[in-house]
This record gives structure tokens, sequence and C-alpha cells, in this order.
């Protein structure tokens, strides 16, 4: 089982011996991400896969420009997220597991506030809800206070708010994690239509049942460290369950 | 599948890069945003209430006894620009910048080119725009009750202290929320109470970056009180002239965002953040 995920040669999301340390109260140094190296290609969906703390968010928002690495770089589009972080921004959409989508707002002005702060102008962002409506599936609520939707319908909102700007590159952290099998579902299969698209997704989860035959490839991070990664097939081969692997690879452990 | 999507083709999609973020439109979206959701019932209420308030204390003061027009000057002057723009600002200014660093919204609109300066310059806009709309209501009811001679020109002179006393005030109190945001609401109480109400009586060089020395400094110079001042009063007012006044609030807005927003773009955002 290989330890290290496979770097490509064009890849949207690039991120390479990423580290990120955070003090602790008492002054410890704890480090959350440690070397971790992997990258996403146009049209594939990458699963991140971790128990809780394992270091998949924190990877995420270095991604995402929330945080900046310790060392190491993240790239998106070839921007890199410490010296460009405005080219990341422009090429990355963000759905995080809270959808923090306002009550009172409808999905309509939602996303056409989060098209005017991405500077479209309004016949851009008229096009971009007509295909969002159309991709997403939002037609039936699209007017209807978001305080009156299904957490399902609310993270597809959150989709639309992050990929109003039409990111080639999508991060989402835990994206089912408040929504049922249904909702999941319905995610989930939105996602295969991105990535058929040509969209590169990032995706972390701790529901690996989900993602097992969703995802092109998997990178199984634990305490912070790449334990495994690669193709389902690589890290299962011909029977067994991605479950079974990724329990194997944590037993396993970090590479010293 | 229950509805199912219809599968959007790929040439559907704009190939175009993602187009420059465009500043204005960007802070002209958070103020629209932040707006739209200062339109509850309870907000409105709450403005209803503040909008009347002067109007009633007018009311019941003169009542009680008849005042000239300088004491209803003075009156109008301690309830409008120095009371309710104060308090309308702690309720949309600190609370809603906290309110985003602390609540989901926050973390989508920082992974936008210029999310976070557009969100503090937009929560901005939004706070001076209600807090000045509710003062300004405030201000015509007040007037209506006081029925003070020449109110053209009252009404011009106080609806420039509203807008610096709005623009000033809320530039103040963003420093609070995006340094303390999880104690943003005390924080900026506190910083009314010791910079605009301590530190701007206090006759020393401190009371310089107040607002509220800025404030009365106009009020004196517009209303010609400072040849009637008692001598130890033209300790609380400045001897610089109406524009030099205006310049000096201008610029101390311009380093109190400056400074937030420096702030702000250094701000990390760890997982317990949003939690």
């Amino acid at each position: 089982m290989k330890k290290t995920a496979e770097i490509l040669d064009d890849p949207v999301i690039q991120i390479e011996n990423l580290v990120k340390e955070y003090k602790s109260s008492d002054g410890t140094i704890i480090r959350a991400v440690n070397n971790v190296s992997m990258s996403v290609a146009p049209g594939e969906i990458v699963g991140l896969l971790g128990a809780n703390g394992a270091g998949k968010t924190t990877t995420l928002r270095i991604i995402a420009t929330l945080l900046q690495p310790t060392s190491g770089h993240a790239q998106v589009c070839n921007h890199d997220s410490i010296t460009d972080p405005v080219g990341v921004r422009q090429s990355l959409g963000y759905v995080s597991a809270t959808t923090g989508v306002p009550d009172r707002l409808t999905a309509r002005e939602l996303l056409t506030s989060f098209g005017r702060l991405h500077g479209l102008e309004e016949d851009a962002i008229k096009d971009r809800l007509d295909w969002l409506i159309t991709t997403l599936s939002l037609r039936d609520y699209i007017d209807r206070p978001a305080g009156r939707l299904s957490s399902g319908q609310r993270q597809r909102i959150s989709l639309g708010r992050a990929l109003v700007h039409n990111p080639p590159a999508l991060v989402l952290d835990e994206p089912t994690n408040a929504l049922d099998v249904v909702g999941s579902r319905d995610l989930l299969d939105t996602l295969d239509r991105l990535r058929e698209s040509g969209h590169a997704i990032l995706l972390s989860t701790h529901r690996l049942h989900e993602i097992e035959h969703r995802c092109d490839r998997f990178v199984i991070i634990d305490k912070g460290h790449i334990v495994a990664a690669g193709t389902r097939h690589a890290l299962v081969g011909d029977s067994g369950e991605l479950e079974d692997a990724f329990f194997h690879a944590i037993e396993q452990g970090a590479p010293t | 599948m229950k509805d199912s999507p219809q599968i959007a083709d790929a040439h559907d999609l704009p190939q175009s890069r993602p187009p420059q973020g465009n500043w204005f439109a960007a802070i002209r979206a958070v103020t629209g945003f932040q707006l739209n959701r200062l339109m509850t019932r309870p907000r409105l209420a709450m403005g209803l209430v503040g909008a009347l308030f002067p109007a009633a204390v007018m009311f019941a003061v003169i009542r009680t006894a008849p005042i000239n027009r300088d004491m209803t000057v003075a009156m109008i002057y301690v309830l409008i620009p120095e009371a309710l723009c104060v308090l309308g600002l702690l309720v949309t200014m600190c609370p809603v910048v906290a309110d985003e660093l602390e609540r989901g919204t926050w973390i989508h609109v920082t992974v936008r080119p210029g999310g976070r300066q557009s969100l503090l310059l937009g929560t901005f806009a939004a706070a001076v725009i209600w807090t000045g709309g509710v003062s300004l209501v405030a201000l015509m009811l007040t007037l209506l009750i006081s029925q003070p001679t020449q109110p053209i020109g009252l009404v011009v002179m106080f609806t420039v202290l509203i807008g610096i006393s709005c623009v000033g005030r809320a530039a103040l109190f963003a420093l609070p929320a995006v340094i303390l945001p999880k104690r943003a609401l005390i924080a900026s109480v506190g910083v009314a109470l010791v910079v605009e109400y301590f530190a701007g009586l206090l006759p020393a060089v401190v009371n310089q970056v107040t607002v509220s020395l800025r404030l009365r400094s106009l009020l004196v110079e517009w209303m010609e009180w400072r040849n009637d001042l008692p001598i130890e009063m033209t300790l609380f007012v400045d001897d610089y002239s109406a524009p030099v006044q205006i310049l000096a609030v201008c610029i101390l807005v311009f380093i109190l965002l400056t400074t937030a927003g420096f702030i702000l773009n250094r701000r990390q955002f760890p997982p317990s953040v949003e939690n």
C-alpha cells in the first residue's frame, strides 16, 4: 500500500510537503498536518479520508486560504495560497460541513449576492443562476427562504454558492455530515456530474461507505500523516472493503 | 431518483477564467446582504423604538417646561448624534461583524477574492446607512415635537453631525469586532465608554483621537457658542475650524478601518472557529 499520494503532471489542486503546527494552551507544538503532498486533476474526485482530528479540515482550509501553512505549499490552478491568495480564491469553490445559509434569504438572493461579491456582471449572474438551477435542481425552492428548507436542500444551495463563479476546483469538507441518506446521495450524484463537467474535486469525509465507489482516488490521513493513497483497487484489491483498508492503513501508521 | 437534477452539459459551463473581483460591486453586495439581514421584525421594531425615543424625551421635557432654542439643540445633540447613533451602531456594527466571524457565513465570504475587506466595509456601510436612517427619522420627529425656530438650518447641521457620528463610531467599533469577536459587544461598549465618553472629555492629547471631541467642536462652531462658553467648558472643545474637524474624523476613520482590515487579512480560521 502506497504511503504517498500520486503527484500528477497537470493538477488543478496541488499540495507539497504541507505542514501546519498549532501552539496549544500549555505551549506545546501540535503538528496537525505533517508533510502532506497530493494533487487533484481536472475531472477527478479525490477522497480525503480520516477520523475526526486527523488533519483533513486543516489541510482543506490551507488550500482554501483560510489558514496559512507552517511550511510547504498549496496551489490551485498554479496560484499559490500564500503568494497569490486572490488567484486561489478565484479558482476555488469551498463547501464546509456547516452550510452558513442565512434563514431569511432565498437561494436566489444568496447566490446573487455571492455572484456580486465575485464582481460578476448582472447578466453573467443570471446565466450562472440558470446553470446552477438546472445542474443542482434548485428550481422548486429557489425563491423560498432557506429557513424553510431541509438540510439537503441547504447543502445544495451551499454547493451552488461555491460554484457561482464557475471555479475549476472544488473543495468540500465533510459535505454530507448533516444529511440523511437521500440528501447525501443527491449531493454525491451532483458531484459526479460536476466531475463529468471537468471540475477537480477534493472531498473529505469519514463516511467511507458513501464515497467508496464515487472517488477516483483516495488519500487516507491519520494524525496529520498520509498513511495510504491510491485508487480503490490499489487499496483493497479485487475484493474487500474500503473500510478494512482504512483501518489497516491506520494500524500500520505513518512512515517513520 | 426523486428530484433528480437535469444534467448540464460540460459545454454549458462558461470556460473563461472567473473575472477579477470588482471591489465596489463586492462591497455593495455585502451592504445589500447585511441590510437585508437587518430587515427583520425585531430589528425594525428596535429601529422604530430608537427613532421614537428622542422625540418622546423631548415631548416629556417641553410638557414640563418650555425650553429655548439653544437648550433644544443641546438636547437633540445629546439624544441623537451622541446617544442614538452610538446605541444603533453598537447593535448593527460589532455584533454583525462578530456574528459573521463566529458563525458559518463568514467562512464562505472569506474564501472569495477581497471577501474579508468586502465584509468589513460592506457591514460598515450597512451599519452607517441603518443607524443614519434611524437617526434622521428621529431628528425629524424631534424637530416636529420641539418646533424650534430656523429648523432648516438645524436639519442640515444635525444631518452632518449624524453622518460624522455614524461613520466615525462605526469605524471605531470595527476594531473590537475584529480583535475580540467573541466579546465584540462588551468590548465595543467598553470602547464607547472609555474612549468616547471618558477619554473624549479629558482635556488632554488623548481626546484628539475621539469622535466626540470633533462633534462637540463642530456643534459649538456652527451654533456660534464659542464666545458664550464658560472658560472651563472651552477645555472640552477644539479650536480648529469645521473643515479641520471633519478632516480629522476622515483620517481617524481611514486609520481605524485600515487597521481592522489588516487584522482581518491576517486572521486565520482553524477548524475550531467554525464549530
